[in-house]
């Protein structure tokens, strides 16, 4: 089975260049400042077939904090959350696409955490009231996180029709990514994305 | 009991000083306590309501507090809840509703919620749990649940089913938010009982289910009948502001009551009622107010005993005061009064009180003085002597045998001459000489003893002396008077003029003469009369020189009324012409016809009139009824009417003038009448006697000198006096039959008369050989018993009639 889907990467990543576009989204708050920690991505039923789990992602706990403060992974990604902190940390998240708690424990537990529902999980820690984390799950290769600009870069996007999903944490909770139809030509795209996210 | 009150009466009449002080004083103390108490009562009231209101304001801030407190307590219990992992796990995870609600249930359990409730983040009401759940409690809930999930900070107070209920928000994260976490706590009796605990206010919780429903008592710390009442109570505001917290008042449970509604969550419907007793918070005051009125009258009694004290003070030497000058007015001198040591007012009205005292008896002594002695000579004067007498008097009634007391009074000759001829200034010098004279012939100057005072002399007027002789009979007494009747021999030298004293002494002893001390002076006095008249120098009283002294003093006002009543009677005794026989005239006579001693003899009471100068009025009495009877005289053929003149009338100025107004009167001429004037009575003033006889003589009246040979006269005075008749005194004619001497005197007088051209009477003719005797001297008229005797006025004409017709007989 990997050996096939591997192979399938390769010929479609050999074809890919034919066809890639770069598309960069801005994310910006209603009152026009970057959003950092924000998410972009483009969802097609292409994209979905071609989404695959990514490896080697790690929710670190240091500091109290989780070192990382939004992660976007692919469905099906298996997180390990090790834990850097002298202290124990009980992991813990109640949301409908992933429900788990990894009870008290340091060092990094034994078995990673498979998100295979597409979705965002809100993390917490159950003994440290202030550690939050989010994953967000998607289904789609074409993803990434705003840095301090507020853009994200999507590389190697083949034109096409998609579906531009944005994100931030700072949306009520609970609320899905917004969602509007891009096309992505193929000299690529550059859009702003105004996210109603509460003020800070 | 009368004592009681009288005592009160004198203790509380308003007119008393003490009484006006101390009730001034306590009217005025008891208007500023009044005031006072007034004022602070006032005051107390005021501070009473304020401190009720303050009270009530200072509730309601604790009762805010509380429920604040309690709010924040659920808060943060709810909190701590809300952060369950299990709870948080059952609320995040997609648990069915029956989970949710036991978890709600259990949750709420923990922290004795009635209500919890589940909102989401969308402000939806997911999922809820009620104690006493009913079906619309989801319904009820639902806008709250969306109001406190909009506004999470605040927790509102919601009424539901007729009950408050303090709502809490908590969120819920997870770790974001989930939802919000809701939950209801009743506001019930143990909020109000911990309110009652921490204020002392009393509180009842009124929650009506709906706005327009009645509010119901949901808790209280009033015992469960007050309910009602309450209910009234804020039926009575319910028309008021609401919204202010305007206190106002309540009976409940029978006490009054201040109260304040404070308003507990939105919509009006459900309010807490804070009261506060007024009673209970005004007892405080209560008992301050009567401990106010405890000290006022406490303090108005004090005051009352001061103020009466102290009026006292004034009052009691005030009336110390009183007493002292009511011994004054008996003459009591001698105390000093009470209160002179005094420095204050009072002691100087005491002191000037006792300077008083001293002057009025000191005044007293000399009015004393002047009372009882004569200035002129330092003697003991007549009231002096008069107390004298009676205490010798009385001390000798006391011993026994009683020792008689004997006065002698004395009376200068001539005195008055002497004061005429050598001055009034000599005067008094001879009267102190006399009294010297006197003082060293008194026998005894000091009380003996064992036996009888001390001999007293006094001046008891103008020139008339007394002494007084304790313990001696008559004959000592005598022998004394005529002792200072030598030692008054000598003649007295002042100023070189010499002047010879001569005084009468009449003596009268007690128990002899007299049986009290006026009887012995008056008749001493009688007696020394008798001595000058008879030129002795010294008499003892006889009661043959008394006239009628008995009743002398009474005979006065008998003989005015005798006047008045016509006692009187005129009596006429003819006057018998002897060569004729003819009745030529009468003379008038009084006599009094008194109703109880009939007919009083001339005697009797003459010489009285003529001491007391009654004799004037009797005189014009007679010459009244004589010009009435003249004109039946003159148709008798009778001339001449003889009326007796006394010395007082001679000497009346105004004799004339009232003899001319009779005369006018009954139309009689003067010469009708013939005045008899006795000897003595020219000789006495000769000068003013002999001008009245001109004055009478020339307006007609004939003039008549009665019982002439009897007293003292000087020839060469009589042919001076325009006399027309002389009357021989009775004595000679009497003694005429018997006495040779007796008959030579008559002989002599009727040639001495007819020589000086007066015709001659002969008075007292008794008997025929008189009269013929008197006819053979040539006597002109006779009168006596032999002829008539005086006769009634009416009687005189029959006697006429009857004579003339006998001796016409005779004569022809």
């Amino acid at each position: 089975m990997r050996l096939s889907l591997l192979a399938t990467c390769v010929l479609l990543a050999a074809a890919a260049p034919l066809y890639a576009a770069t598309v960069e989204v801005q994310l910006v708050a209603p009152d026009g400042k970057p959003l950092t920690d924000g998410v972009a991505w483009l969802e097609s039923r292409d994209a979905r077939t071609a989404a695959r789990p990514l490896a080697g992602v790690e929710m670190e706990q240091a500091d109290k904090r989780f070192t990382q403060r939004v992660a976007v992974v692919t469905a099906g990604t298996s997180v390990h959350f090790p834990n850097r902190d002298k202290v124990r940390h009980h992991v813990y998240s109640l949301s409908p696409i992933k429900a788990f708690e990894l009870k008290l424990y340091t060092g990094t537990p034994a078995n990673p955490v498979t998100f295979d529902k597409p979705g965002v999980a809100v993390l917490g820690c159950n003994i440290h009231d202030n550690m939050v984390a989010w994953v967000v799950v998607v289904e789609s290769p074409h993803f990434g996180q705003s840095t301090g600009d507020g853009r994200v870069k999507l590389a190697d996007v083949p034109a096409g029709s998609y579906k531009l999903r944005t994100w931030h944490p700072d949306l009520p909770p609970g609320a899905a990514a917004l969602e509007q139809a891009v096309v992505v030509p193929p000299a690529g795209l550059q859009l702003k994305a105004a996210l109603p996210v509460a003020g800070v | 009991m009368a004592d009681l009150r009288r005592w009160l009466v004198a203790w509380l009449s308003p007119r008393r000083l003490h009484t006006r002080i101390a009730g001034i004083s306590l009217v005025l103390l008891l208007l500023v306590q009044a005031a006072g108490f007034g004022a602070i009562g006032a005051s107390i009231e005021r501070n009473a309501r304020d401190a009720l209101a303050a009270e009530l304001q200072v509730g309601e801030r604790i009762w805010l507090r509380l429920l604040e407190q309690k709010t924040s307590k659920l808060v943060d219990g709810a909190r701590v809840l809300a952060a369950d992992y299990g709870f948080r796990s059952a609320l995040g995870s997609e648990v069915d509703d029956e989970t949710l609600n036991s978890a709600l249930e259990n949750v709420g359990e923990r922290i004795g919620a009635s209500v919890t409730a589940w909102v989401d983040v969308q402000h939806q009401l997911r999922a809820w749990h009620g104690q006493d759940a009913g079906a619309a409690l989801g319904e009820a809930l639902r806008p709250i649940a969306a109001e406190l999930a909009g506004a999470p900070n605040r927790q509102p107070v919601h009424v539901l089913n007729g009950k408050p209920v303090q709502f809490v928000a908590v969120p819920v994260r997870a770790p974001v938010l989930l939802g919000w976490l809701v939950m209801g706590f009743p506001i019930d009796q143990s909020l109000v009982d911990d309110m009652r605990e921490l204020s002392g206010l009393q509180v009842a919780l009124m929650a009506s289910a709906t706005p327009t429903a009645a509010p119901q008592v949901v808790a209280t710390t009033l015992a469960a009948e007050r309910h009602a009442e309450l209910r009234a109570a804020m039926a009575a505001r319910a028309s008021a502001a609401a919204q202010a917290a305007s206190d106002a008042r309540a009976t409940v449970g029978g006490e009054a009551m201040l109260l304040r509604s404070v308003p507990l969550g939105e919509g009006g419907t459900a309010r807490v009622l804070l009261l506060r007793s007024v009673d209970e918070a005004v007892a405080r005051y209560e008992r301050l107010r009567v401990v106010l009125a405890a000290i006022t009258v406490i303090g108005v009694l004090v005051f009352a005993a001061g103020s009466l004290f102290t009026a006292r003070r004034i009052t009691t030497p005030l009336r110390a005061l009183v007493r002292a000058s009511e011994k004054l007015g008996r003459g009591d001198y001698s105390e000093a009064p009470a209160h002179t040591a005094r420095r204050d007012e009072v002691g100087d009205l005491a002191k000037a009180f006792d300077h008083m005292r001293v002057s009025l008896a000191s005044h007293e002594q000399e009015i004393r003085q002047l009372a009882y002695w004569d200035r002129l000579t330092g003697l003991p004067n007549r009231a002096q002597f008069r107390d004298a007498v009676r205490a010798a008097i009385a001390a000798a009634q006391a011993t026994l045998p009683a020792a008689p007391v004997a006065v002698v009074m004395l009376d200068l000759d001539r005195f008055k001459h002497v004061n005429d001829v050598l001055g009034y200034a000599f005067g008094d010098r001879l009267l102190q000489a006399v009294a010297e004279r006197l003082s060293k012939q008194a026998v005894r100057t000091a009380p003996d003893s064992d036996g009888p005072g001390c001999d007293v002399v006094a001046r008891l007027s103008g020139d008339e002396f007394a002494l007084l002789l304790p313990g001696s009979n008559a004959e000592q007494a005598l022998a004394v008077a005529e002792r200072v009747a030598r030692a008054f021999e000598q003649p007295l030298s002042l100023d070189d003029q010499t002047v010879d004293l001569a005084a009468g002494f009449g003596v009268a002893c007690w128990p002899d003469h007299a049986v009290d001390a006026d009887a012995l002076m008056s008749r001493a006095e009688i007696a020394m009369y008798g001595a000058k008249r008879k030129t002795a120098s010294a008499l003892v009283y006889a009661p043959s020189l008394d006239v009628g002294s008995g009743d002398s003093l009474s005979l006065l006002s008998e003989l005015r009324q005798a006047l008045e009543r016509n006692e009187l009677r005129l009596f006429l005794q003819p006057k018998i012409e002897l060569a004729t026989s003819r009745v030529l005239g009468a003379e008038a006579l009084v006599r009094w016809q008194h109703p109880q001693r009939g007919l009083v003899p001339p005697m009797a009471f003459i010489p009285f009139a003529e001491q007391t100068g009654f004799v004037r009025q009797l005189t014009q009495w007679v010459f009244e009824e004589a010009a009435r009877q003249w004109p039946a005289m003159r148709a008798l053929g009778v001339q001449r009417i003889s009326v007796n003149l006394s010395t007082r009338d001679l000497l009346d100025q105004d004799l004339l003038k009232k003899l001319d107004a009779r005369l006018l009167h009954h139309g009689a001429p003067a010469s009708a009448f013939c005045l008899e004037i006795t000897e003595s009575a020219i000789m006495d003033e000769p000068q003013r006697a002999l001008a009245m006889l001109n004055a009478l003589s020339e307006a007609g009246f004939k003039l008549s000198i009665d019982d002439f040979g009897t007293g003292y006269s000087s020839l060469a005075y009589l042919k001076k006096l325009p006399v027309d008749e002389l009357k021989i005194d009775k004595s000679f004619v009497i003694g005429m039959e018997t006495d040779e001497d007796d008959a030579k005197i008559v002989r002599s007088t009727i040639d001495l008369a007819h020589n000086l051209g007066l015709s001659v009477v002969a008075e007292g003719v008794e008997t025929a050989p008189v009269m013929d005797r008197l006819r053979d001297l040539q006597c002109d008229e006779a009168q006596g018993y032999y002829m008539s005797k005086p006769l009634p006025a009416a009687d005189l004409p029959g006697f006429v009639v009857r004579w003339q017709e006998r001796h016409a007989a005779v004569a022809a």
